[in-house]
């Protein structure tokens, strides 16, 4: 595999602009290590925004020493949008609402469904307004046939070929099973992306900063390093004595002599491991970089978060998990300002970002569970047992590191009661990791561990059933009941249809086929029977079944266009409040019946005005106030919006904001086209898929001075610093913003995040995530510890926040103010220049990104001036922002960019760790060739580029098509062909597709250089380092931003 | 009695009622800041009270209106504006949602209100009191 033939894509011969496939990379950027070819930084006076870098020496230099000339002109051919004209942003075609059929009956015409009578509209006294209708099971072989099965011979065969490299094993009958069933070839070994070794990281990364000469003089010799020998700790003050004798009577469990924690040869060498990393000199030095004339080095985007530098000793046991992983909690700063001066002096932001419920990849460790129900807490603060605690009086006690109080240790804290034995407490996995998760004995429960609940509220009105949402539905639902989390067989399932009336499903397990009981009473909504509504899946697994499979077929000629989502809600919400659990909502038209009755609002007018803010807000009060209900009965809401006209995500995207749960919007969806079928059949598999924490409440505590000052997610706040979470959805992020209210005197900080949950199988369980952060009193450390990512992440939460309470444009404003406030005192404080103006632009290393960041940010569409943007894009890109964890944020913000036509030779291939990536681009046009084929991700959609003189060997390769003019572009699946071209690159999407957090299946579009204009306009919005319309490019962001912190005071 | 007499003692209670109806509502967010109360049972508690407040309100100033107190009326129209502003938006309720990110505002607004009722309350005494005084 490692040999691939290497494959030529050069443009035909008789093009002048010939250019040698070679594998190894030309442009690839010199940065790490003094080299003769790094760019000189332009001069004093900056790049000018449009430069191509064509002087570049290391794109002369080619691959076979040959001096490579760029073709062509330059910016004139390959930069697609010309720099006048501007990619206003983009929409692909089907985004514009489709107007549905117009033989559609009015809706007072209601003609009966399912060729039974019609709804009884009057309440009988004795047996209320439903009517018991058999369902007619339909045979098994006869399943509602969609789109999905149709397409399958064509696009999704999977081609079992020997080669090494992966096809993406996506059965198209069964997109949901794939997981169960088919384990994929070659199983990729997915790296853990987000989670690096921090400390191993940083002895290389330190290596290769790039230093400018100008730079390197502003190199601010930074306190030196506490020296980093953790020695293991030992009892104070008595030192190593034999505590035996202090309890020698009882058989106490302390009759155990308290030496150093028996470390592992493996533990000994990662501490030594760190210890060599942490202590390298570079870490705490201030290293400044001129941002101007340097293109951004997107590669920097994948590096760790900075060193948590702390004191030696912080931590009880040597473990180097002690402290928690990045990707369970982040915080913006690694050093924690002593002072609330010192930290608005700075001008960064302070929050945490926290993913307490993240999935684990292969290759992560699962959290350690402790299952001995011993749970240490403090008596004041209630912190939990950490590794940051410190043992005092031998053993006996311990005292807290948030408020300092002693506390008296377990009694059977070293000891097991299962073998009766004594344990070693170094051994104790609450001392060790800053992640463990504790199984919570009856004081932490208000009743029992509730079952994982699932009720279906499905729209069956015209435009669902004519778009084939609800046959997809059916069938996925039917496919992933396996899958559905249900170990202790306990899973409780319902259905209600919705049209103008409700259809309920008794479920009895003895009954041989559904029994459908109709209300039209919307008013006043009532439950027709009160049991087998909702019913165990496993005892009723067959009645389900055949209601799932007749359920495609059973609405299909229906002609009702009405939708009573308000009363089905409610209706749901009678059913499951005993017990909490989730509402699946799948909505494909906009509810028109009160309760929550909805209006098409959008104005195209208001776009792009500040008169838009009001179109991103609830529209209805109803689904607010039903939301708090819902979070009050453990109940939550996830919203599956297929709507193809305006589906208002703004407001019924409240219900999920308020519970915990996510809000799924598929524009335009279709079944017909197999890419929209497959895409939601995905994606609604994997969430149904996806264990959820039930019933949860999370709090986090700090150390004595810090407080929680702001929250933003999906929850809602029941206390100050209570967040309610009815369900926790896997790898949700919450930002919590921090302030500082009194000095800090201590040498470090604790942040312990507590979820309370009841899991899935049943079992009521804690999870802590402790985060330890040294104390610092000087600004450089403290910008010298900041997390580019983390920052971002919490600037766009706030960004959206900001946008919903009053406009777009105030949250634009307020983030490039930021961003001015943050180099302007990086700039006075922190580099000789106090004032005046100066060529430069300076910012410390590892904040070297921010501003390419929050340029990303700013044209992001939820939060992009335009005014073609439709509402619910906006809506539904905000509500992604505020809940993707940040390694699926940062490539929503800053897609990833590979360029295909010259792939390097491992790229693609299967290597020791997965598919090997190509290296990503800078996202800028000037890297468009126009012999060139691109690929550019963000974690949502998939673009392949094609330029207009692509070779015709890459179009058979890879599209299996003669010619450029013979690609369709639009929304495809690419073939999967025999080649190796054609492998190595459905390996890089189904790696793409793989490697993100959460649930997202993205879609695969493919953009050809002269093709459909919204198309392309919406590849190149996503371009970023280009100037749009009414965005400045990166090079006018950062002269944009030298000129206001030249002329500011900091 | 006289008709002013009468119009300020009647605007002494009004004054009086509104006063403790502030009072009320400060202590309401106090205890959830303190978490006694959550944030669902407060908002539907004072909920009930916000258009009260505010009718009670406009109607003085009505009264006043119709028996031509013009200084009393000027010093109420800017509330009554304020308010009649907020209802005409819908903000005039409390959101359980929002209620933590805007219980500074809140505060402040209530604190506002309980001095402005505070000196008016003492205001109608002193008329009601030149009134009596005028007429014996």
């Amino acid at each position: 595999m490692a040999n691939l033939p290497p494959t030529q894509y050069n443009r035909p011969p008789p093009s002048p602009n010939f250019r040698p496939m070679q594998n190894t990379e030309p442009n690839q950027p010199i940065q790490r290590g003094p080299s003769p070819y790094r760019p000189q930084p332009p001069g004093p006076g900056g790049a000018s925004p449009n430069q191509r870098p064509v002087t570049d020496p290391r794109q002369q230099i080619s691959p076979l020493g040959r001096p490579y000339t760029p073709p062509g002109p330059p910016n004139s051919q390959t930069r697609p949008p010309p720099p006048g004209v501007s990619p206003s942003p983009p929409l692909p075609a089907s985004f514009r609402p489709q107007p549905p059929p117009s033989n559609v009956p009015p809706s007072g015409a209601a003609p009966v469904n399912f060729s039974q009578g019609i709804a009884s509209q009057i309440r009988p006294p004795m047996s209320p307004g439903y009517r018991p209708v058999q369902i007619q099971p339909s045979t098994p072989g006869h399943l509602p046939s969609y789109p999905v099965q149709q397409t399958s011979g064509s696009g999704y065969q999977v081609a079992q070929s020997n080669s090494a490299s992966p096809p993406p094993t996506e059965s198209p009958v069964s997109p949901t099973g794939n997981r169960a069933t088919s384990p994929p070839v070659g199983t990729h070994k997915s790296k853990r992306l987000y989670p690096k070794q921090i400390n191993e990281a940083y002895t290389e990364t330190n290596t290769y900063q790039t230093f400018t000469p100008a730079a390197a003089s502003n190199i601010t010799g930074q306190q030196p390093l506490h020296p980093q020998h953790q020695q293991p700790q030992y009892f104070t003050p008595a030192g190593d004595q034999n505590y035996t004798s202090m309890a020698p009577s009882v058989p106490s469990p302390y009759n155990q002599q308290y030496t150093q924690p028996q470390q592992s040869p493996m533990t000994a060498l990662t501490n030594q491991f760190s210890n060599m990393g942490v202590a390298g000199p570079s870490q705490a030095h201030l290293i400044s970089v001129n941002l101007i004339g340097m293109p951004p080095n997107v590669k920097d985007l994948d590096d760790p978060p900075p060193t948590i530098n702390l004191p030696p000793n912080t931590s009880v046991t040597p473990s180097d998990k002690a402290n928690c992983d990045p990707s369970y909690k982040r915080s913006t700063l690694n050093a924690i300002p002593a002072t609330s001066s010192l930290l608005s002096k700075s001008r960064l932001p302070l929050g945490l970002i926290i993913t307490p419920y993240r999935s684990l990849k292969e290759g992560d460790d699962p959290v350690p569970v402790i299952t001995d129900t011993v749970i240490a807490r403090c008596r004041r603060c209630r912190t939990y047992i950490n590794p940051f605690v410190t043992f005092a009086e031998g053993g006996q006690k311990w005292r807290c590191n948030m408020c300092f109080l002693l506390n008296d240790v377990p009694p059977q804290f070293d000891w097991d009661i299962q073998t009766n034995q004594q344990v070693d407490r170094w051994k104790r996995a609450e001392l060790n990791h800053g992640v463990v998760e504790f199984v919570a004995p009856t004081e932490y429960m208000v009743r029992p561990p509730q079952p994982p609940v699932y009720l279906f509220v499905i729209d069956v009105s015209y435009p669902a059933v004519q778009s084939g949402a609800v046959a997809t539905a059916a069938r996925t639902i039917l496919e992933s009941l396996d899958r559905i989390p249900n170990e202790e067989n306990r899973t409780k399932i319902g259905f209600i249809t919705v049209d103008t009336s409700l259809h309920f499903y008794s479920l009895n397990s003895s009954a041989s086929a559904p029994q459908m009981l109709v209300v039209s009473d919307l008013e006043d909504v009532f439950l027709p029977q009160p049991d087998d509504l909702l019913v165990n899946l496993t005892e009723s697994r067959s009645v389900v079944e055949s209601l799932l499979r007749s359920l495609g077929d059973m609405f299909k000629d229906t002609q009702i266009v009405g939708n009573a989502l308000g009363s089905a809600l409610l209706a749901g919400f009678k059913l499951i409040s005993p017990i909490g659990g989730k509402i699946v909502v799948l909505q494909s038209s906009l509810p028109n019946i009160n309760p929550g009755a909805l209006k098409p609002r959008e104005d195209p007018k208001a776009l792009g005005t500040p008169k838009e803010s009001v179109l991103l807000q609830s529209a209805d009060p109803f689904y607010k106030k039903f939301a708090v209900d819902c979070s009050r009965s453990q109940v939550c809401v996830d919203m599956f919006l297929l709507g193809s006209q305006y589906s208002d995500v703004a407001t019924l995207g409240c219900c999920p904001r308020y519970t915990g749960g996510q809000t799924y919007f598929y524009p335009a969806f279709n079944a017909g086209r197999s890419e929209d079928a497959l895409k939601f059949a995905h994606e609604f598999a994997e969430f149904l898929a996806s264990p959820v924490a039930l019933e949860a409440v999370m709090r986090v505590r700090a150390s004595k001075g810090i407080r929680m000052t702001a929250f933003h997610g999906n929850f809602f706040v029941r206390q100050t610093d209570l967040l309610a979470l009815p369900n926790v959805s896997r790898d949700h992020s919450y930002t919590i913003e921090v302030g500082i209210e009194e000095n800090i005197t201590t040498p470090t900080v604790c942040f312990q995040t507590a979820l309370l949950h009841t899991t899935c199988f049943g079992e009521r369980r804690i999870r802590v995530l402790t985060l330890a952060l040294p104390v610092t009193n000087s600004i450089s450390e403290v910008f010298t510890s900041a997390d580019q990512i983390a920052i971002t992440t919490l600037l766009a939460n706030k960004a959206v926040e900001r946008s919903l309470s009053s406009k777009l444009e105030d949250a634009r404003d307020a983030l490039t103010n930021k961003m001015i406030d943050i180099l302007g005192v990086y700039k006075s404080a922190l580099t000789g220049s106090q004032s005046g103006a100066s060529p430069q632009l300076q910012i410390c290393d590892n904040l070297k990104l921010l501003p390419l960041l929050s340029l990303g940010l700013l044209k992001h569409v939820g939060l992009r001036t335009s005014s073609q943007i439709p509402t619910d894009l906006r809506s539904y890109a905000m509500c992604l922002l505020t809940t993707m964890p940040s390694q699926l944020l940062i490539p929503y913000l800053h897609p990833r960019f590979y360029s295909l036509h010259n792939l390097s030779q491992e790229a693609g291939t299967y290597g020791s760790e997965g598919t090997i990536m190509p290296e990503s681009l800078n996202l800028s046009s000037e890297k468009l060739e126009r012999h060139g084929a691109y690929l550019l991700e963000d974690g949502q959609n998939i673009f392949i580029w094609i330029g207009r003189q692509v070779s015709p060997q890459l179009c058979i390769d890879l599209l299996d098509v003669r010619s450029y003019e013979e690609i369709r572009a639009g929304k495809v699946s690419l073939p999967q062909l025999d080649n190796a071209f054609s492998q190595r690159v459905n390996a890089i999407i189904g790696k793409t597709r793989e490697m993100r957090r959460g649930v997202y299946y993205p879609h695969l579009y493919i953009v050809k250089e002269d093709g459909d204009p919204s198309l392309r306009l919406w590849f190149l919005s996503h371009i970023i380092e280009d100037r749009t319309d009414t965005v400045k490019s990166y090079h006018q962001w950062l002269a944009h931003l030298k000129d206001k912190v030249n002329s500011g005071s900091f | 009695m006289p008709s002013e007499a009468l119009l300020f003692l009647f605007a002494v209670i009004m004054a009086a009622v509104l006063l403790f109806t502030m009072v009320f509502f400060t202590i309401m967010f106090s205890d959830l800041e303190c978490d006694y109360i959550n944030p669902i049972d407060l908002c539907n508690k004072l909920n009930q009270f916000v258009l009260p407040e505010m009718m009670a309100h406009a109607f003085l100033a009505f009264i006043f209106l119709i028996n031509g107190s013009w200084i009393a009326l000027t010093i109420n129209a800017p509330l009554v504006a304020y308010n009649v502003n907020k209802v005409t938006s819908n903000k005039h309720m409390y959101d359980a949602t929002e209620i933590f990110r805007t219980l500074g505002q809140h505060k402040k607004e209530c604190f506002a209100k309980l001095g402005f009722y505070l000196i008016s309350f003492f205001y109608y005494l002193y008329r009601m009191i030149v009134a009596l005084i005028n007429e014996s």
